[in-house]
């Protein structure tokens, strides 16, 4: 078992060996298979890393519209269609998501019309009132000061989270932060605290939040124009949302209850990026073909002139086995190498600082390279020089040797 | 057979098929005996099957007929895997066209058998390989390619090759053929006296009578049969 295994060491060293000294012979041979393979390689794993990449833009575009599994919830009389009054809604909908232990869940509530003022400029915003989970229910980054705390209800001046569109429309860019706007309209009129910028890309309209609680305290007449909403774990989120608008109703008894999944993977597919996944898996594998068909030529065109030398080898011992196993390393280590070569090129080309700056500005969480592509990067060119090995290898082996070493 | 007895042909016989279907019988029945230390001269004329009977003495083909042992042991019939093994380990090959493997330098050339080895001769193969260039006097060439030596070096890096795994048998096929008659001289000389020190056989195949005179015991290949040229040939 040892002798075995000593022998199956030193078969596959040698092996190694042989093959490295066959690419350093045939260095030109080997530049052209790298090359071929290297640049496939590297589309592979970019494309596979782009992907990723890609994926993550549009899982934090779709995250902003609710995570998954989101709940909306809305309560309105059946009688007229019209929205109830936030202060009759929201006890109940606190109530409910207590009882489900819902830990996500915040209210929704929007005011238009709203004037923000300071000292140099005075803007219409959008303001929304918002419980603190909203920030985990919508994958709000906030990467300039906080988002709104539990504690914000108690200050007098209410705490205000905007949108980096709110600041440049104020004039507020490069102002440190907290600091101070004036907010009027619909019977508000209040002095607020900015206290953080999120990296939230609106329409072009300047959004602010503010907490559910302050924004019922400050505005004068109840506001009406509310959902609610919760963050729940996605299996068998539809049969929750049942149950919940069902618990609502019975809350809140003789009006409509209308409790929904809305996120962008009740839709219909289980992944949106699905089509774009297979357009980059179908051209990384007609690039992988030519790589690879080019490579299979090289070895082809290589190995007849080589017939001699194999016979050679044979006459010093040399198996079918081993001389089949040698010509397949050669091409395998040679694919490797280009593998290497070609992960190391997606890894540039992907990280590249003017890529992050140019192409990924609107993502929020750059991810790392995707260790998944560089790894799928390597495997690939290891499949393809074992593939285009074997029939080099297969003619190699079956070369005859008298008439090899006459050759 | 003697237990000095390396190689053991009796009736060896092989046979081609013509594409037109027709036999070619090219060895009929050749007897040798060779033992530990001998040098064996076979000559004949072109097509007379030296080169056939070379490759069956080195188990690069398999007879036809008759009956081939190594060591006592009968290998007439055996697999391709365990020739070669047999092959690797006690024979060494010097050809005509030295077939020195292109793009490798002297050292590497010799190392190259070595890498069919294992244990301890593939581990050393740099070590033992830079030792036996320079029993044959190229300690000095270790780097050199072959395209840049004379016929006479390359042909002492193909006995090096040759001798680097200590063969009990080494097969010389037309050893001089590609070098003038002086260097053909001193490279038989040397080839004779590297394998008498290494303890090995030489079966020296040619078709110049003056390499063949080296031969303590000669042959003459006629007919598909070897006939002895020398008393002790024959005994």
């Amino acid at each position: 078992m040892r002798t075995a295994l000593a022998r199956l060491a030193t078969g596959l060293a040698a092996s190694t060996v042989e093959a490295w000294q066959e690419l350093r012979i045939h260095k030109l041979r080997v530049l052209l298979s790298l090359v071929g393979v290297a640049v496939a390689v590297a589309s592979i794993t970019a494309t596979v890393a782009a992907g990723q990449i890609a994926k993550q833009m549009f899982t934090e575009s779709y995250d902003t519209e609710g995570r998954p599994a989101h709940i909306s919830i809305m309560a309105y009389d059946d009688r007229n269609g019209m929205s109830l009054p936030v202060e009759r809604v929201r006890p109940a909908f606190e109530t409910v998501a207590e009882r489900f232990g819902v830990s996500y869940a915040s209210a929704k509530i929007f005011a238009y019309d709203i004037k923000a003022t300071t000292p140099t400029r005075s803007k219409q915003i959008e303001l929304l009132g918002v419980d603190p989970a909203y920030a985990a229910i919508h994958r709000v980054v906030v990467p300039q000061g906080r988002w709104l705390e539990e504690s914000d209800k108690e200050r007098l001046s209410p705490a205000l989270v905007v949108d980096e569109t709110f600041l440049k429309k104020l004039g507020l860019q490069g102002t440190r932060l907290p600091t101070s706007v004036e907010l009027t309209g619909q019977g508000m009129s209040v002095t607020a605290t900015i206290v953080g910028v999120t990296s939230m890309r609106g329409y072009g309209t300047a959004r602010a939040f503010m907490l559910a609680d302050s924004m019922t305290h400050w505005q004068t007449g109840a506001p009406t124009d509310a959902s609610y909403e919760m963050w729940v774990p996605v299996e068998g989120a539809d049969q929750l949302a049942n149950e919940i608008g069902m618990a609502m109703r019975a809350e809140l008894p003789g009006l409509q209850v209308d409790a929904h999944r809305d996120d962008y993977m009740a839709w219909g597919g289980e992944d949106p990026i699905g089509p774009i996944k297979w357009v980059i898996i179908g051209i990384a594998g007609i690039i992988l073909l030519l790589g690879a068909l080019s490579l299979l030529n090289i070895a082809l065109v290589t190995i007849q002139q080589r017939i001699r030398e194999i016979g050679i080898r044979r006459s010093f011992g040399a198996t079918t086995g081993r001389v089949f196993f040698s010509v397949m390393m050669e091409s395998v280590v040679a694919t490797v190498v280009a593998g290497l070569i070609g992960v190391l090129l997606a890894v540039a080309v992907v990280k590249n600082p003017l890529v992050e700056k140019y192409v990924l500005q609107g993502i929020d969480d750059v991810p790392p390279f995707p260790l998944s592509a560089a790894f799928l990067g390597l495997v690939v060119a290891l499949a393809v020089g074992a593939l285009a090995g074997i029939l080099p290898a297969m003619i190699a082996a079956r070369v005859k040797i008298i008439d090899a070493i006459r050759f | 057979m003697s237990s000095e007895e390396l190689l053991s042909l009796t009736g060896v016989a092989r046979t081609v098929e013509l594409p037109d279907g027709e036999d070619l019988h090219i060895l009929t029945g050749v007897d040798l005996q060779v033992r530990r230390g001998d040098h064996v001269g076979i000559v004949g004329r072109s097509g007379t099957g030296k080169s056939t009977l070379l490759n069956l003495l080195g188990l690069l083909d398999r007879p036809t007929g008759g009956t081939l042992e190594w060591a006592g042991r009968n290998v007439t019939a055996i697999s391709n895997r365990q020739a070669a093994r047999i092959r690797g380990r006690d024979v060494g090959f010097v050809f005509q066209q030295f077939n020195l493997l292109p793009g490798r330098t002297a050292l590497e050339n010799v190392m190259a058998p070595l890498l069919y080895a294992s244990g301890r001769e593939f581990w050393q193969r740099r070590k033992r390989a830079a030792e036996m260039l320079d029993q044959v006097g190229l300690g000095d060439r270790l780097d050199a390619m072959p395209q840049f030596l004379s016929g006479g070096e390359q042909q002492r890096i193909a006995i090096a090759r040759a001798l680097v795994r200590t063969p009990s048998v080494v097969l010389a096929d037309e050893p001089t053929g590609a070098l003038d008659v002086e260097t053909g001289a001193m490279v038989m000389k040397l080839l004779d006296q590297a394998t008498y020190d290494s303890g090995a056989a030489l079966i020296t195949i040619t078709h110049d009578q003056n390499v063949a005179a080296l031969a303590r015991r000669r042959f003459r290949l006629a007919g598909g049969r070897l006939h002895p040229l020398t008393e002790e040939a024959a005994a």
